[in-house]
Formats: C-alpha cells, sequence, structure tokens
C-alpha cells in the first residue's frame, strides 16, 4: 500500500504540478532563500540564531512537497472569483496607506472612504459625503482624543483644527 | 477568618462607586474589544493613568471591567465578520462564524456570553480558593515543561486544518517562520529585520492576525461580489436567552473550558489565545460524533473557545496576585497599577492586603455577572450589525483595519505588514490552506523556540531532557495522543 502510494507520487512529479501550486512553490522558494540567510548567521553552537529558523523552513519544504504530491484536490473552485474587485481594493489601501503621511491621517481616510464607498456601489452623495467625513472624525476622537493614538497629521494639523473632546459633548 | 474577608471584599465590590466603575470598565472593554486591533492591554495601558488618584480597589475594578470585557467582546467580530476583536478570540472563528452564517449570529453570541461568564466565574473560584496550590505548580514549569507546552498547543493544528493537514502544517509552519523575525532571544542577534527598525522587535503579530482575518476576508468579499450582497443572511432574533437545549449542551463543556483555561491562563506567559486553542480541540477531542461537526457551526466549538479564553483572566491574576509574576500582558499592567498604590503583589499579599485582594475575588466575580447581562441584553443587537449592506459594511471595516495596525504601536509601519498579511492570507484561502494555523504558529513559536533551544543547551543537545521532567513528560504524551488517537479511530473506522 505504502509503496503503491510512493509510485502514484512519483507519478505526479512533473512541471504541471509544479505549475499548479504556485502558493507552494513559492513557500518552498522563500524557505529556501531563508535556510541560505539563516546559515550566514553567526553560531556559536549548533542551536544557535539559526536553528529555529532552519528547523521551520526545512519542515515547510517538507510538508509543500507531500502537499503537491499529494492526490487530494483541496484548491478552491476559482472560476465564481473575479479578481478584480480585490485587485481594486487592494490598490486602494496601498494608495490610502502610501499617501498618509503626506495628508495625514483624517484627510487620507476620508478620501479613501469616499472613493471605496462609491467603488462599492454606493451613489448617494449625502451618504457619500456624510460617511467619509463622518466616521474619519469619529475614528479621530475614539483613537487620538481618548486613546490617545498618534495618528498621522501631516499637511492638516487635524488636532488643532477639530475642537478638544469637552466642547463636542458640551462640557 | 477567610469568610470575614468575603463579606468585607462583598461589601466593598457593591460600593455604588465601584459597581459604577465595573460597568464604566465593562462597557469601554466591550467596545474596545470588539474593534480588531485595539487590544485590552493597550485600552487598560491608556486608562491607567485614570485609576492613580482612585483608591487601589476601585481603581482595579475600572481596570478588571475592561480585562473582562474586552476578551469577552472579542468574541462579537470574531463571529459576525470572521476577524477577532483581540488575539483570543481567534478559535471562536471556526463556529462562530459558520453560525452567523446560517441566521444564528445572535445565538452564537448568546453561547458565547453564557460560555464566557461560565469560565470567568470559575477561573475567579479557581482564582479565590486555589490560587496558592496552582502557582506554586505554575512555578515548576522549566524550559522543557514550556516546550512541552508549546508542541502540546501545535498539535492543534491537526484539528484545525479542514481538508488538508499538509497545508495546515505549511501554515502553521510558516506563522513559526515569520515569529522569528527580530531580536534572538537568547543570543540577541538581529535576524531578518534588515535594518528596518521596526522589525528589529519583531513582526507585530496583532497586525498579522488583522491582515490574514480581516483585509484577507475583505478581498473575498468583493472578489464575490459585494454589490450584489449574495452573503446576505436573515438573522433569528428572537428571544434573549439560550434554548434551554444550547444550555444542556454548553454547560458541561464550557465547564471544562473554565477549568482548563484558568490552568492554563495561571502558567505565565500562556495567555487567553492558546487557552482558547486548547480547550476548543479538547472540545473537539472528546466530543465524538458532533452534530454539526466542528467547524461547521457547532454551539458547543464556540463555548469551548469562549470559556477558555475567558477562564485565562482569573487564571493569569494566580500568579500575578500570589507570586508577583505576571499570568499575560495585561495582568504585567495590572501589577503596576497596584505598585502605584504601594501595594506589592507577591506571597506577602495575603498577609498584608487580604481585604483588598477578597474585594478584588468579588468584584471580579460580579464582573462576570454584568458581562452576562449585558452580553445577553445586546447579543440581538450585535447580530444585526451583520445585516448593515455590505457596501458600507466593508468599506468601514477596512479602514478600521487600517486605523488598528496603526494604533498598535503608532507605526505605520505595521500597516504594510497588515497589508501584505492580508495578500498572502487571501492567495492562501484561495489555495485552500488554513488561517488559523498560522495564527497558532505566530502565538506558540516564540514560547517553542527559546524554550526548545534553552532545554537542548541545557543537556548538550540531548532530548532525554524532554523525558526526565515527569510534567514535560506528561504533556507530550498527551501530544502525541491527541495526534494518535484520531488516525487510529480512523484505521479502526
Amino acid at each position: 500500500m505504502v509503496k503503491q502510494r510512493i509510485a502514484d507520487a512519483a507519478d505526479r512529479v512533473s512541471v504541471g504540478t509544479l505549475l499548479s501550486h504556485p502558493l507552494s512553490v513559492g513557500f518552498i522558494l522563500v524557505s529556501l532563500v531563508v535556510i541560505y540567510a539563516a546559515s550566514n548567521f553567526p553560531n556559536d553552537s549548533l542551536f544557535g540564531p539559526s536553528f529555529f529558523p532552519i528547523l521551520t523552513s526545512v519542515g515547510i519544504i517538507v510538508f509543500a512537497v507531500a502537499d503537491m504530491l499529494n492526490g487530494a484536490e483541496t484548491e478552491l473552485e476559482m472560476g465564481d472569483i473575479d479578481v478584480r474587485p480585490p485587485a481594486v481594493v487592494l490598490g486602494l489601501l496601498v494608495a490610502y496607506v502610501l499617501v498618509m503621511p503626506i495628508l495625514g491621517f483624517w484627510v487620507g481616510s476620508m478620501l479613501f472612504l469616499g472613493v471605496l464607498l462609491y467603488y462599492s456601489g454606493i451613489r448617494s452623495l449625502l451618504l457619500l459625503v456624510g460617511l467619509s467625513l463622518g466616521v474619519p472624525t469619529l475614528l479621530f476622537y475614539v483613537f487620538g482624543r481618548i486613546f490617545l493614538v498618534r495618528l498621522p497629521e501631516a499637511i492638516v494639523p487635524v488636532s488643532r483644527l477639530l475642537p478638544q473632546l469637552p466642547l463636542v459633548v458640551g462640557l | 477568618m477567610t469568610v470575614d474577608y468575603i463579606v468585607q471584599g462583598a461589601l466593598n465590590a457593591t460600593d455604588p462607586i465601584a459597581i459604577g466603575l465595573m460597568v464604566l470598565g465593562i462597557l469601554l472593554g466591550i467596545l474596545m474589544g470588539s474593534i480588531p486591533g485595539m487590544t485590552a492591554t493597550m485600552t487598560i495601558a491608556v486608562l491607567l493613568s485614570f485609576t492613580f488618584t482612585m483608591d487601589p480597589a476601585n481603581g482595579m475594578m475600572l481596570l478588571l471591567g475592561i480585562y473582562g470585557g474586552a476578551v469577552y467582546a472579542g468574541s462579537i467580530p470574531a463571529i459576525l465578520i470572521r476577524t477577532p476583536g483581540t488575539p483570543s478570540a481567534a478559535a471562536t472563528i471556526f463556529d462562530g462564524y459558520p453560525l452567523s452564517q446560517q441566521g444564528e449570529a445572535g445565538r452564537a453570541i448568546r453561547v458565547a456570553t453564557i460560555a464566557s461568564f461560565i469560565g470567568g466565574f470559575i477561573s475567579v473560584l479557581a482564582l479565590m480558593f486555589f490560587s496558592p496550590v496552582i502557582a506554586n505548580a505554575a512555578l515548576n514549569f522549566r524550559s522543557p515543561e514550556f516546550f512541552a507546552l508549546a508542541v502540546f498547543g501545535l498539535t492543534i493544528i491537526a484539528s484545525v486544518s479542514g481538508d488538508s493537514v499538509t497545508k495546515g502544517m505549511v501554515s502553521g509552519l510558516l506563522g513559526m517562520l515569520v515569529a522569528t523575525v527580530g531580536i534572538d532571544p537568547i543570543t540577541g542577534y538581529h535576524r531578518f529585520s534588515f535594518d528596518i527598525p521596526a522589525l528589529l522587535t519583531g513582526v507585530e503579530f496583532i497586525a498579522v492576525m488583522i491582515g490574514l482575518f480581516g483585509i484577507a476576508e475583505g478581498l473575498r468579499k468583493y472578489g464575490q461580489g459585494i454589490e450584489t450582497d449574495r452573503e446576505r443572511v436573515d438573522q433569528d432574533i428572537s428571544g434573549t436567552l439560550p434554548s434551554l437545549s444550547d444550555l444542556r449542551a454548553i454547560l458541561p463543556v464550557s465547564a471544562g473550558g473554565g477549568v482548563l483555561g484558568s490552568l492554563i491562563g495561571s502558567i505565565p506567559g500562556a495567555g487567553g489565545d492558546i487557552a482558547a486553542f486548547i480547550t476548543y480541540n479538547e472540545a473537539t477531542r472528546w466530543i465524538k460524533d458532533a452534530v454539526p461537526s466542528f467547524g461547521d457551526g457547532n454551539i458547543r466549538g464556540v463555548a469551548a473557545a469562549e470559556s477558555g479564553n475567558n477562564a485565562s483572566t482569573g487564571g493569569a491574576l494566580i500568579p500575578t496576585l500570589t507570586l508577583g509574576i505576571p499570568g499575560d500582558s495585561v495582568s504585567a499592567i495590572l501589577i503596576g497599577a497596584l505598585l502605584v498604590h504601594d501595594v506589592n503583589p507577591g506571597p506577602g499579599l495575603y498577609q498584608d492586603e487580604p481585604e483588598l485582594l477578597y474585594t478584588i475575588f468579588v468584584g471580579f466575580l460580579l464582573i462576570y455577572v454584568f458581562i452576562l447581562i449585558f452580553g445577553l441584553l445586546g447579543a440581538n443587537y450585535w447580530a444585526q450589525l451583520i445585516n448593515i449592506p455590505k457596501q458600507f459594511l466593508w468599506p468601514i471595516i477596512l479602514l478600521l483595519c487600517v486605523i488598528g495596525a496603526i494604533a498598535l504601536r503608532g507605526n505605520l509601519f505595521d500597516a504594510w505588514i497588515m497589508l501584505g498579511s492580508g495578500v498572502l492570507g487571501y492567495a492562501m484561502r484561495l489555495r485552500g490552506y488554513p488561517l488559523a494555523p498560522m495564527v497558532l504558529g505566530l502565538i506558540l513559536a516564540p514560547i517553542a523556540e527559546e524554550n526548545l533551544r534553552r532545554s537542548l543547551q541545557l543537556s548538550n543537545g540531548s532530548p532525554e531532557i524532554f523525558l526526565t521532567s515527569p510534567i514535560a513528560l506528561v504533556i507530550l504524551l498527551l501530544s502525541v495522543g491527541t495526534i494518535l488517537l484520531p488516525a487510529v479511530r480512523a484505521l479502526r473506522e
């Protein structure tokens, strides 16, 4: 039985197997790079800084290869998934984080939320403007004022522009 | 004598100011715990200064209210949007999210509330009556025992891997590999940090978690078509209390989770996240022929995870109060809060401050009663949040994910880590890789690595050190049993 399984697995070793498991191949390549990089760490014993990264990388390679050779088909059906919308949303997220040091948290969040809401199908101008202005402002008070989280301000000094919390709640 | 202290503690804890502070703390904890990225640790750290002018008992009521409230509320986004509010709620996703997808979010939140109450209540009782004994046992944990505990935690990968154990192992090992970034715990060497200051202390685990679950889920939703709102599910929001059959089903598992979670929580370094994974795994191991299966929306899965993580709160206070050793990051801050008032946590606390100690015990019991009341009253309202149209919900959630990642350390780099994790998580989901093992790997790798290497260095490389420690041996045998038993059962069938 075991011999048969090994023979079946050997039959599956092909370029096609590699191409149909891009993520597994990626994990194996990353693990090889990690092993190479870790082997250059200064080690004064077998159990130095490189021990654990190499151990886990070897484990990843073993299980990724086993997964590729395993006949069981566990990939999800990708036919009904359109990769364009996630790519657009990811692009917006990247742009949002990129411009945050320039535009700051407040303005950046307004733009991000407005554009993403529009892309998500919201067409009501009232909702678009209301949510884009309201949500970042509310978050500024919760994070910036109550929990004193340092949010990037950049060109718009929001902490000086918006009134202090006691004024907002009328105290 | 003890009864006198309990009565005095009850009188102090039921003082109107103390009750008000408990309620305020719980509500703040629930608010913050339900926002991914806002942890109990951060909330307590920020509000700590407010307690400096308070009576120490009242200050502790506020802080413990936040602690309990946040650990409980982490389950709400885990159930509704598959994104744990706090790391402790990562295991709640397995059965909580499928329940909300079946229109039973309210039921799942009610079950989580009852289980949180039972787990928390048991842990505080353990804190009251068994803390010296448990603390002494936990003190006996050295490197081999800690490594064995980490191995035991890693055996859970098999039960949370879904269809493919090999993919689960890759995911878990990947999490462990990511956890090696930063300063080597033994030599201090900088590994894979590329001279990036934010990476010197390692990859921020919570940022990875927000990315893996929040961003990846958001991208998946957009991939399926957010405008068509295909996943709209009508939620059953009838009733405030769980049904008798649900109660019968979850009471034993919650009680078991409460006991086990208290024990795990009492081990310094093993927090609510590890406790929840282990109690969930034990539930899947002990309950045979579960219908529906674990992972498909079984209420006992939610109860196991939630009783375990809430039980760790009382458990974490055992070494904190009796030995002065923090059980987790929150209890480390609580030690600071007590020290400000010249109260020294440790063995002397029972002699020096018995009244304060029993006020904390009774107050923490009351906090879990309040969590039960607020949780049951609010369950149906929170369940309806999932029915907010996805076009509104997901842009705001994605915004919260970014802000939550930045809020962790006030560092924009963590937002990039989160986005990278989100892309990886999305790709892994498309290819059928389970994400929970990666979180498990991230949590357990630091404990596993440090203690494996220390143990092997102590024994000059001989693995016998793990066999000569009775505690480590028992835990390792349990780990082997956890892996082998399902295989033997499957072979028999």
